[in-house]
């Protein structure tokens, strides 16, 4: 018999209520996920992308088992989120961004400690699977220092070891940089590479696309509370309309230059934004034979033109995905 | 992937160690659990000061009573609230271990520390008086203020789940601490107060078992028309249905919260 997928979601609802004025008796209601459909096989990094109020994080809870869904149906390592939670908790790691959720007034190895307990690492490794989180997460010399004495990165290190203290099949990772300089936010992504190398599942929600970029085999783009897109990089490359991105930059276009653009050989898209008197259009290229050169002769009379081309990048391509939903 | 041994006492254990070390690393935990003690044996030994021998039993309960009652029912709640407030309410909750048990052993350190306080007023209130306290039977009066204390630690489990259920609970507790400690005869009999609220208190096992404590401890003490065996069999008995249904309360709150979906608010 084959293994269930890491995680495997259908139709996921979820409305918040709010009870609002004098005797909160206005309920404002709030559809956060309006069915999310998502598999995620045993053993990749899954990313998750959206902007701000996309649902990012009540996706995570609900895989989680912090939330039930409104509607719809989700497994994790093929059990039940919302009727066999008990069963699962053990087998799943979640890890929240940011500086709550550790115990300040006692030491790094204390939390640790406590949360082994709860958990149920057994008492006889206890002591040194402590120890071996703590190493890999390079926190051993500051394992007996309170956690309220901790820079943001040592607390999002420390999430992080506390997360995979009882070995979990599949890491939630909501936000795992965020406000993290830049050193601590490439060690974290190196920890993260390291769990997958020792099998274990990443779920993970971002902000950063290059994080994605760098990280993740397969993403969704979460907006409004769907999924707007799910593939490879490369797959939703080819969703946005092409690998290449040409930018041409000049001034006083006229519309109908714009529309010999559109109708070059490959371009799949075309954007314009305004930089004061600059105009930039940005193109998504399905094809390798258009060149500057041909985009210098379809503007003629524009001697100051500058074209500059680059791989179509994860932001690209989730900009194009996250506006299109908006309109 | 490891063994796991996940036992509910195991959580307990872990929370009541927790708890004792965060004690230990808050300084602010001094003025309730060391300072306040002597302050509320000196206060009630002033309010309960009088002619008849026995006022020092009124001011020894009364000022144990003050002190116990904060540190543990309190206490047990406010922990909870805690847990909001810092953020570890969900990695707690998303563990195996059952929060009722991490809660348990909370109110176990929390009634440990109100015994504390309890010994403490006694101490003060001793040396106030200056000549020995007129108990006729230490033993059962000791064993009764730890029965007074599990009954409020029946309680403070029961305002805890009301902490994981909203993070207004503390509100709600503020609101209703003096009235509680009224209510229950924390400071004086329920005799005293108007008939109409005596069903109210009722409802609390607390009351009952100050009832009893005063009918041991106080000689000719007028309290509930039972006596003491009643008071005994009443304390044991909402004690028990207390704990019994904190069980059912925590699973079915818990429940709630999820699909409320609000316990990292603070």
């Amino acid at each position: 018999m084959t293994d269930p997928p890491a995680i495997h979601a259908e139709g996921v609802r979820r409305v918040f209520e709010a009870r609002k004025g004098f005797l909160f008796n206005e309920v404002v209601r709030t559809e956060a996920l309006k069915g999310v459909d998502l598999d995620v096989d045993r053993g990749e990094i899954f990313g998750l992308l959206g902007p701000n109020g996309a649902g990012k994080t009540t996706l995570t809870k609900i895989l989680s088992t912090l939330l039930l869904p409104t509607a719809g149906r989700a497994e994790v390592l093929g059990l039940d989120v919302a009727t066999q939670a008990h069963q699962l908790r053990p087998r799943i790691g979640l890890v929240l961004g940011g500086e709550r959720g550790l115990y300040n007034r006692v030491t790094a190895r204390e939390n640790l400690r406590y949360f082994a307990d709860l958990y149920g690492v057994p008492i006889e490794t206890r002591a040194k699977r402590i120890a071996e989180v703590l190493d890999w997460v390079g926190l051993t010399e500051a394992a007996d220092r309170r956690v309220e004495e901790f820079s943001r990165g040592m607390k999002q290190k420390l999430h992080l070891a506390r997360g995979i203290l009882h070995e979990p099949e599949i890491l939630f990772l909501d936000e795992p940089t965020i406000g993290l300089d830049p050193k601590s936010a490439r060690e974290t992504r190196k920890l993260v590479r390291g769990l997958v190398a020792r099998g274990v599942t990443i779920f993970l929600t971002t902000h950063y696309m290059f994080e994605a970029e760098e990280l993740c085999q397969r993403i969704a783009v979460l907006s409004k509370g769907r999924i707007v897109a799910r593939d490879t990089i490369g797959g939703l490359r080819r969703l946005v309309g092409g690998d290449r991105t040409i930018e041409v930059e000049g001034y006083g276009f006229e519309d109908i230059e714009a529309e010999r653009l559109r109708h070059l050989p490959g371009v799949s898209r075309i954007m314009a934004e305004e930089f004061g008197p600059r105009l930039r259009y940005t193109l998504r290229v399905r094809t390798a034979e258009l060149t500057a050169d041909d985009l210098q002769n379809a503007l003629p009379g524009h001697p100051e033109l500058t074209v500059r081309e680059r791989v179509t990048a994860l932001e690209d391509i989730y900009l194009d995905l996250v506006e299109e939903e908006a309109h | 992937m490891a063994t796991r041994s996940s036992s509910r006492g195991r959580g307990l254990m872990a929370s009541l160690r927790l708890a004792v070390l965060q004690f230990l690393a808050d300084p602010q935990w001094l003025v309730p659990s060391l300072i306040a003690p002597v302050i509320f044996g000196l206060v009630s030994f002033e309010i309960f000061r009088g002619a008849d021998p026995v006022f020092v039993l009124y001011a020894i309960i009364g000022g144990a009573m003050m002190s116990m009652w904060g540190q543990t029912l309190y206490g047990s709640g406010w922990a909870t609230g805690q847990d909001r407030e810092l953020g570890t309410l969900e990695p707690t909750l998303t563990a195996p271990t059952p929060y009722l048990y991490v809660v348990l052993g909370r109110v176990i350190w929390n009634t440990v520390s109100g015994l504390i306080g309890g010994a403490i007023v006694f101490v003060v209130v001793t040396v106030s008086y200056g000549r020995p306290v007129p108990l006729d039977n230490p033993i059962s009066f000791v064993l009764l203020l730890v029965l007074v204390i599990v009954s409020l630690a029946a309680v403070g489990i029961v305002f805890s789940a009301a902490y994981v259920y909203t993070r207004y609970a503390g509100f709600i507790q503020n609101i209703g601490e003096f009235a509680f400690y009224v209510g229950t005869g924390c400071m004086f009999p329920i005799v005293l107060l108007p008939f109409w609220s005596n069903p109210v208190s009722l409802l609390f096992p607390p009351t009952w078992a100050l009832d009893a404590l005063r009918y041991a401890a106080i000689p000719g003490y007028g309290g509930l028309s039972w006596g003491f065996w009643g008071d005994l069999a009443g304390t044991l008995g909402l004690t028990g249905a207390y704990l019994a249904i904190a069980g059912t309360v925590f699973v079915r709150v818990e429940r709630h919260v999820l699909e409320i979906g609000d316990l990292s608010d603070y």
